[in-house]
């Protein structure tokens, strides 16, 4: 401590500390520890801050893209980047949507559709590596999964609820035949061999689209996401709490209520795909009539009430669904367990039929009706 | 000593230190609000662009615009449901209440998405089916 | 150290002690927004003593407040002491560095500042584990410091100014003798 003149002259001085040199031979305290001192707060301050701007969020975004609404899901560390990526995955399905709706009159199934019998057509590789998938799932379902459904549903109209007599059926259902869609890797083509025939890929194109907006996330950076198509979901990296993606299937008995979930999974790095006889369809005369169409009859296959499936692609889980639900319980569950895809069946009785996997990742939760 | 006399007795880097902190903070109370998720908010889009954001706790009726006609959306109880809605298959009007989720009119591009409330635990983070 | 430092400090705790007792009195909506006038002493004692007074006599305040409050060594203790001796060796520090960088309303206001972190920090780390609210509080916490450091600091360099007249008063008292 200074003595009583030091202190006047410190209070003299113009601020408030006159001689530093002075002060410092008086002072008891060693630089060392002061600095020591500093270090620590430093560090503390470093480190309380970047941790506070690396914690990584869930952001979530929808946009009505393929005439449903689609829901994407990122982790990462800020909006801007999240609004990107997601804007960057919009994008791609966007792209998907032009190319492979067969409604639209520029895209390029229907110059595929319109070129049937004709000649070959010159297509981008998402519509080849599409239809090859489709071939495959085709030859894997004996059949029940055939894109070439095209004439067969078109004589169906769900929103005014018009169902075709069987003549008109049988004069379209020999139209249907996937083995008559000829690719040429080679030359990037693809042909329709006779007239009439149409291309509706309605039951593979939403899973190929969330496989490729996936993509397109981790192209982005994206380390974790979820990719929802309506139901067709590709879930890829794990939650910022550290578990995997969560996913609900829906009831298919009490369709009305949005949030009535009868099942939850867990998705590591899988997409799933559900198909029902709830999606699109019409009651008239007792009967549903709804959009799962079996192409060797034309009408809807009536075996069971909803399939969900997962596997590794979005593409053959949104297409197997569809061929299992036509193929039925029995035959369905032995392409599934052939294929070592997981899957859950519910007939028409209401019946669960399981693969021997899925069984202990499924978790029923009690229905509430 | 009067307050303007204090000032003078100021440096520059106490100036800077004390208008720095008060920017700081301010900015940080602004940003605030930004991080946290939204709190029971009802978002209703119209063609991919938000047209509405409301509360849910206001009871109230509102009206968006789509393509086809006009889509009459209403809260109430903590609750939303379409009253009114141009499309053909009426389903948006068919799915009645609804607390969470969402209700789409897609013929008339109208989506109205219900935003978590952050007491609410959600059990799933998408539904397929 | 001699005796007159003790009784120096022993009067600073004191008065540190004191002014923290008052400022409790006074209401306040939030409960541990507080204005910090101990801080005042703490600042004061540094500028005229140094170093080991001011961390001394920061010590004994909080120490002895602690002790009558009956939360000795309960998380109100840790944060105060936290805060408290952070601050006092931060300005200490600055002092020594650039003594004249800033005036008293400026190592006042760094006082407030490290007071502040030190004890966002320790909460983080000891009692709230969810960084959202720590995040969420420190702004308004900051706000608050730097207008309270700045409110001490005018008082803190008031009453630097006014010891200088009575030192010269009661030297001139001590000549005429």
């Amino acid at each position: 401590m200074k003595s009583r003149q030091h202190v006047v002259d410190n209070l003299n001085s113009r601020q408030h500390i006159v001689d530093s040199k002075q002060v410092n031979t008086k002072r008891a305290v060693p630089a060392s520890y002061i600095q020591s001192t500093v270090y620590c707060l430093l560090l503390m301050l470093f480190t309380v801050f970047s941790c506070a701007s690396q914690k990584e969020r869930i952001f979530k975004k929808d946009k009505i893209l393929m005439d449903t609404l689609v829901t994407i899901t990122v982790v990462l560390g800020s909006k801007d980047t999240a609004e990107k990526a997601i804007d960057a995955a919009f994008s791609e399905i966007e792209y998907l949507e032009k190319l492979s709706n067969h409604y639209s009159p520029d895209s390029e199934i229907t110059l595929i559709n319109r070129n049937a019998g004709i000649s070959e057509v010159k297509v981008s590789h998402d519509i080849l590596k599409l239809l090859e998938k489709a071939l495959y799932v085709s030859e894997n379902t004996e059949g029940a999964f055939d894109v070439t459904i095209g004439p067969v549903i078109a004589l169906y109209d769900f929103h005014k609820k018009i169902r075709p007599d069987d003549g008109m059926i049988k004069k379209n259902l020999s139209l249907v035949n996937y083995r008559d869609i000829i690719i040429n890797r080679d030359r990037s083509t693809v042909l329709l061999k006779r007239k009439g025939m149409l291309i509706d890929l309605g039951g593979i194109a939403k899973g190929y689209a969330a496989d490729k907006a996936a993509e397109t996330l981790k192209k982005q950076g994206v380390r974790s996401g979820l990719v929802a198509v309506a139901g067709d979901i590709k879930a890829f990296g794990l939650k910022p709490d550290g578990k995997p993606w969560k996913i609900g299937i829906r009831n298919p008995e009490s369709r009305d209520k949005e949030d009535d979930i009868m099942a939850t999974i867990e998705l590591e790095d899988m997409a799933i795909s559900t198909s029902g006889d709830y999606e699109r369809f019409f009651l008239s005369g007792g009967k549903r009539y709804h959009h799962l169409l079996n192409p060797k009859t034309g009408l809807s296959a009536q075996e069971c009430r909803s399939v969900s499936i997962i596997t590794k692609e979005g593409a053959y889980t949104d297409a197997f669904a569809t061929g299992v639900f036509i193929l039925g319980p029995e035959q369905g569950l032995k392409v599934l367990e052939k294929l070592g895809f997981e899957g859950m069946i519910i007939d028409s009785h209401g019946k669960s039929h399981l693969t021997q996997g899925i069984r202990n990742k499924l978790e029923f939760k009690r229905t509430v009706s | 000593m009067s307050l303007r006399e204090l000032f003078h007795n100021t440096t520059l880097a106490d100036r800077i230190l004390f208008s720095l902190m008060i920017v700081l903070s301010l900015s940080g109370i602004a940003f605030i609000k930004d991080i946290f998720p939204d709190n029971s908010t009802v978002h209703i889009y119209v063609d991919g662009h938000p047209a509405y954001i409301l509360p849910l706790d206001k009871n109230r009726v509102v009206s968006v615009e789509g393509p086809q006609g006009k889509t009459v959306v209403e809260i109430k109880d903590h609750q939303v449901r379409v009253i009114e809605s141009p499309c053909n298959n009426k389903l948006c009007i068919q799915t009645g209440w609804v607390r969470s989720g969402a209700v789409v009119c897609l013929p008339n591009r109208v989506v109205v998405t219900l935003g978590n409330p952050a007491k609410h635990k959600k059990t799933v983070d998408a539904t397929t089916g | 150290m001699q005796q007159q430092d003790k009784y120096r400090i022993a009067l600073l705790s004191a008065f540190a002690l004191g002014l923290h007792g008052f400022e409790n009195l006074l209401p306040s909506p939030i409960p541990w927004l507080r204005l910090g006038l101990a801080n005042i002493v703490t600042l004061i004692t540094l500028l005229l003593y140094g170093m080991r007074p001011a961390v001394m006599v920061t010590l004994i305040r909080v120490m002895l407040a602690s002790l009558i409050a009956g939360s000795f060594l309960g998380p109100a203790f840790i944060l105060s002491l936290g805060g408290g001796i952070a601050s006092t060796l931060m300005m200490g520090f600055v002092l020594h560095i650039a003594p004249r960088l800033f005036s008293t309303m400026g190592l006042s206001i760094i006082g407030a500042l490290f007071h502040n972190l030190a004890q966002l920090f320790l909460a983080y780390f000891l009692f709230i584990q969810r960084i959202e609210a720590i995040l969420l509080i420190t702004p308004v916490i900051i706000l608050f410091g730097t207008l309270t450091g700045t409110v001490n600091g005018a008082v803190s360099a008031l009453l630097m100014k006014n010891l200088i007249k009575y030192d010269q008063k009661v030297q001139n008292v001590n000549e005429i003798k």
